[in-house]
């Protein structure tokens, strides 16, 4: 596997706040990743340093073995802001003209198949279009872009969920037929597990979690039976969080559980339930202090 | 804390199942309260209707009573009102899943009934 772009304890500070601290992380070729953190979590912070519009504190990027230097962009990679930033007195058709020169690999029939899917009208002021509808240009820009490296900030942003599901449709549709790297941050978290293969967390500017998907929705569990045997069951076990009630208790844990685990359970009569990735991660951040 | 809740079976009905595995697995003993509406909900993150409406369930299966002015308690021959309703489903749902399974398999009865001993001495 070929690393796409690799960064290497990325600090970014403002005044005496630490946006990020010391972060590490490597994209692989033709994988989507989920960044995943809660407001301020450090999130735009780490893709505006990729795509050049910050400058590091510390730290080194490196986009396909070579340092980037300041300012500058990895070769073939497109940023789709959250706040697009687009000239308001511009028409969109306008806008996606503009974009097409910057992106080698842009393709207009795809562009063009888009604004029909999401329904936008190419003559359209950008100043007249909503929140949502704003979400979906940059998002029309990101794909048709067809860019090796791709960044989206919060792509489903004001979506309503039909063109939610619209837009995940297109990109693994899109990605099966022309592989590349995504990284692509998001507060929905149950709309993207099925989609990143995957997932970066950050919490306070760190990294708190890297681990594949699959990984995470095989070991994330809540459990709930009798206090005594809760407490027998999770020894030794990752314990995210736990909440007692008269002698029963709930817990949440990280393991992966094995047969011999599964039997115990069963004998101690001990409900197994899998965490959603949104609910493992609440219990991630809230637990874990 | 919340238990992610399926969409197989409504939501009252699986409070209902939550406080009956209680029940069995001894966090609740014979005469003892159970969560109160306002703790359930809270614990459990559903509204308060639904938790009732499950608790109601309950009660009218005479697996709970409510004092008044107290709460709800569990039944003094409560585990064996839910081991008789859950056998049943047992017989009908969980039997008959794994018979569809078995014949899919080509499995005969005397296979099945070999692998259950088996299971059940380890």
């Amino acid at each position: 596997m070929s690393i796409v772009l690799s960064c290497e304890k990325l600090t970014k500070t403002y005044g005496r706040t630490y946006a990020l601290r010391d972060l590490d992380l490597q994209l692989e070729e033709n994988v989507i990743y989920g960044l995943l953190g809660r407001n301020g979590a450090g999130k735009t912070t780490l893709l505006n340093l990729i795509a050049g519009g910050l400058f590091a504190t510390d730290g080194t990027i490196e986009a396909r073995g070579k340092k980037l230097g300041k300012g500058a962009i990895p070769e073939d990679c497109c940023y789709v802001r959250e706040n697009s930033k687009l000239f308001g007195g511009a028409r969109l058709m306008e806008i996606l003209q503009f974009a097409a020169t910057f992106h080698p690999h842009w393709d207009w029939a795809f562009a063009h198949k888009l604004l029909q899917t999401f329904r936008l009208d190419p003559d359209k002021k950008i100043k007249q279009l909503s929140r949502g509808a704003e979400s979906l240009v940059g998002n029309i820009i990101g794909l048709s872009s067809r860019s090796a490296l791709t960044l989206f900030d919060e792509p489903v942003l004001g979506l309503d969920v039909l063109m939610r599901e619209r837009f995940y449709k297109e990109l693994l549709e899109d990605y099966a037929n022309h592989p590349r790297t995504i990284l692509l941050s998001t507060h929905l978290l149950d709309e993207i597990a099925p989609i990143a293969e995957r997932v970066y967390i950050l919490d306070e500017g760190s990294l708190l979690l890297h681990e594949e998907m699959n990984q995470i929705s095989m070991a994330a569990y809540l459990i709930r039976g009798h206090s005594d045997a809760v407490a027998a069951f999770t020894e030794g076990k990752r314990v995210l969080h736990t909440e007692s009630y008269g002698h029963g208790k709930l817990a949440a844990i990280f393991e992966k559980l094995d047969d011999g685990d599964r039997l115990q359970a069963r004998q101690l009569d001990i409900a197994l339930e899998q965490l959603t990735l949104q609910k493992f991660f609440s219990y991630l951040i809230e637990g874990g202090r | 804390m919340n238990v992610t809740f399926d969409e197989k079976q409504p939501i009252f009905q699986q409070v209902a199942d939550i406080i009956e595995d209680d029940i069995l697995n001894g966090t609740y003993r014979e005469d003892e309260q159970i969560l109160s509406v306002a703790q359930f909900s809270q614990l459990f993150q559903i509204n308060p209707a639904t938790v009732v409406k499950g608790i109601g369930l309950l009660v009218n299966e005479g697996i709970l009573y409510k004092k008044r002015g107290l709460g709800m308690y569990v039944s003094s021959d409560a585990k064996l009102k839910i081991q008789k309703q859950r056998r049943n489903r047992f017989y009908k749902e969980l039997l008959s899943s794994l018979i569809s399974e078995a014949d899919k398999l080509e499995l005969a009865t005397e296979d099945i009934i070999e692998m259950i001993k088996q299971l059940r001495k380890e």
